[in-house]
């Protein structure tokens, strides 16, 4: 079973040369106030060499298929949020970061993450960015604001962006690239044994309770339970992570539901003190409008 | 065969993938010629009955008008239109279609295929492209709501004002209505206990009673949130020909054009199958189908027709009502997304929510016969109680009296005093 395809190697020299690869095609691409295709060509190859050497730095793993449609989704994830960062055009930008997330969703797909992939895309790119499209469509019918055609500090920016993917990177392959026994993480392992027992009768009692009613899967819960750890594409993948959220960190879904729920009414509160607010100042502005188009 | 079972699953989906595909568009474009004669039939005319069979004078009813009208929208010219945004103007439709076919991966189109017996090949054999997801409704809520990104970019690619405002109108509107769409398909979550589509048809055929009785008010705001995901008639404000030319898709023509109807006429079919597998039984017909796993080589292909006459028949119900219904004003649709369908569903999902949860302590009480005639009975009431208060608090009703401006005077005032104007 391997739930990650590339795990990067600590292969030092080529990912420190995929980093600085990174920060000078980011820094070339950024919108700096001047059109040269020349230089956005450079950029583009620099950016593709970063890439390349990046997947060189990874380390191989899992079959041909599962490789290779993780490749394709995780390079239309990185080159489209490269694309997002570097677009002169705001609604391009938008779109740019919803092929972006379609590729994280395609990535935690292939990686099992089903619930989240899925939650990506409803929450992220069908609720969130639709707004976001929204008002950018409405805000610039024509021609590009100053702000967008000029980046702030593009060579800061593309050098922390640069570092933190290093650093990330050689944290990422030094944890994953020891023997195959340190590879469990060692919450996971300190904590299942005494959770382990909880968590098989909770969510039991949440989601074992249907599953007799659907009386379709075979599979009981409480055996299902034992394999969360291992197999992230076992059965009732919902059902098990329903019983954990619901169980284990029941405090912290309400708590963010609580915050949800605080944000929607002060939300309401806002809207509604401004559209008195407003209903006050245009009672005269009206009645002069009206006065001047009588006249 | 030892070399090819690694592949066989891959296969199984390639084979059910071509079969769906190839299904759907035939259906589309025999659907858009039943539109039609349902058309010719509501408004008392002869509808398409001309084209037969090509190169001869043959006339099967006119069931050769899809191929001809397919024919003639390919060979148009590909026109695009100097002051558009040409990537994304190409793009829309691209996306459009690819989210609503995208979105059958998840849907189920029978039950099972009896054991084959192949190594290498799942037991029995589902149809289902991909049986493995256990996210199946969230998925379809996923991509259609992917598939607002077509309207939208359709509609501003298009650099025109009709396009554009048909694009802001649709997506303001589906996303308005996907909340009562949640709603309604939470309540089914929660009675089946799993988010597939092929568990949720087995439960119901389990238990014979479909959603659509234990749950009518889900159903109805449902049943209401699709046709208007769906852009049909009641809802169709985001191409209302008298307002907008043809919404968000008016400067497309030929090939473009017709991804974007097949695209709407697949939303519509999609809706079809989630009302027929969540609220009517899916493949589940009282004597005709039985309930069990277990299937023959005629119970399979029984089940399978079952379900695309259902399919159907609601298919003709979305069609009927295209020729009955009056379109909404855009305040009219919004007031009942958010004033009637909301309330209603919330209604409807706390009454599911507290019977499932004492489920047991009323079996354990009352015996498994009443308490299912509680859980039965129980919803119905909510139903009528909430047709009832929709009745009379009339939250959607808009004061539609003309303001009285006859004279000079009389505007000034009404301008002077906005109570008048505000309506």
């Amino acid at each position: 079973m391997t739930p990650l395809p590339f795990a990067p190697l600590s292969s030092g020299p080529l990912l420190a040369g995929a980093v600085l690869a990174t920060v000078a095609s980011l820094w070339l691409l950024l919108p700096n106030g001047r059109d040269n295709a020349s230089i956005r060509w450079l950029g583009s190859l620099l950016g593709l060499a970063a890439l390349a050497a990046f997947i060189a730095a990874g380390r191989r793993l899992g079959g041909l298929g599962e490789e290779a449609v993780f490749l394709i989704v995780s390079l239309v994830a990185v080159i489209s949020a490269a694309a997002t960062i570097v677009s002169r055009s705001p609604v391009y930008a938008a779109i740019w970061f919803a092929l972006s997330l379609a590729g994280v969703a395609g990535v935690l797909l292939v990686l099992g993450a089903q619930f989240l992939g899925v939650a990506t895309i409803v929450v992220y790119a069908g609720a969130i960015l639709v707004m976001f499209l929204f008002v950018l469509m409405l805000a610039q019918p024509a021609g590009l604001a100053p702000y967008d055609r000029v980046s702030n500090e593009p060579f800061l920016s593309a050098l922390a962006g640069a570092v933190l993917l290093g650093v990330l990177s050689l944290s990422i392959g030094r944890l994953s690239a020891g023997p195959a026994t340190c590879c469990q993480p060692p919450s996971r392992t300190a904590g299942s044994p005494s959770t382990a027992s909880q968590s098989t009768t909770t969510p039991s009692a949440a989601a074992g309770e249907p599953a007799p009613a659907a009386g379709d899967t075979a599979s009981v819960p409480a055996a299902g339970m034992t394999a969360t750890a291992v197999d992230p594409l076992a059965e009732n993948h919902v059902a098990r992570l329903g019983g954990e959220l619901f169980g284990r960190h029941l405090v912290a879904v309400e708590a963010a539901g609580v915050l949800l729920l605080v944000a929607l009414i002060g939300a309401i509160a806002v809207v509604s003190r401004g559209e008195a607010a407003l209903a006050g100042d245009t009672t005269p502005t009206r009645s002069a409008a009206g006065r001047s188009a009588t006249r | 065969m030892n070399a090819l079972t690694p592949f066989l699953p891959t296969i199984a989906a390639l084979v059910k993938i071509g079969l769906l595909v190839g299904g759907l568009m035939t259906a589309a474009a025999y659907l858009v010629l039943v539109e039609r004669w349902m058309a010719a039939w509501v408004q008392d005319r002869k509808g398409p009955n001309r084209v037969g069979i090509p190169l001869t004078k043959i006339s099967l009813f006119g069931l050769g008008q899809p191929l001809a009208d397919g024919l003639k929208i390919i060979m148009k010219e590909d026109f695009t239109p100097r002051h558009v945004d040409k990537v994304l103007y190409t793009a829309a439709p691209l996306v459009i279609l690819a989210a609503s076919l995208a979105i059958f991966a998840a849907i189920p189109f029978g039950s099972v295929l009896p054991p084959l017996g192949i190594p290498g090949l799942p037991d029995p054999v589902p149809f289902l492209v991909a049986p493995g997801l256990d996210v199946g409704v969230l998925w379809v809520f996923a991509l259609s709501s992917i598939a607002v990104y077509g309207v939208l970019l359709g509609g501003w690619a298009s650099n025109n004002k009709y396009g554009f405002l048909g694009g802001l109108r649709s997506s303001a509107q589906l996303v308005a209505y996907e909340i009562p769409l949640g709603l309604g398909l939470l309540g089914v979550v929660l009675a089946a206990g799993s988010l597939k589509l092929d568990v949720i048809m087995n439960a119901q055929a389990q238990s014979g009673i479909w959603y659509a009785f234990a749950q009518p008010l889900g159903f109805i705001v449902f049943l209401v949130a699709s046709f208007a995901e769906a852009a049909r008639l009641p809802f169709d404000l985001p191409e209302a020909e008298q307002e907008l030319v043809g919404g968000y898709h008016t400067e497309y023509s030929g090939i473009k054009l017709l991804l974007f109807l097949v695209a709407e006429f697949l939303h519509m079919v999609t809706a079809a199958f989630l009302i027929v597998i969540m609220f009517l039984g899916g493949w589940h017909l009282w004597g005709v189908t039985g309930s069990s796993q277990e299937v023959t080589w005629l119970g399979a292909f029984l089940r399978f027709g079952v379900l695309s006459a259902k399919i159907f028949a609601v298919i003709l119900f979305f069609m009927l009502v295209r020729w009955s219904w009056p379109r909404f004003r855009f305040d009219q649709l919004m007031n009942l997304a958010w004033k009637v369908m909301l309330p209603l569903g919330i209604a409807n999902l706390v009454t599911v929510a507290t019977i499932e949860e004492f489920r047991p302590q009323l079996i354990e009480r009352f015996g498994a016969g009443p308490a299912g005639v509680i859980a039965l009975v129980a919803p119905w009431a909510v139903f009528f109680l909430g047709w009832i208060a929709a009745g009379v608090l009339t939250p959607s009703g808009t004061d539609n009296t003309p303001i009285r401006t006859h004279t000079m005077l009389d505007a000034e005032r009404s301008l002077r005093e906005p109570d008048l104007v505000e309506v």
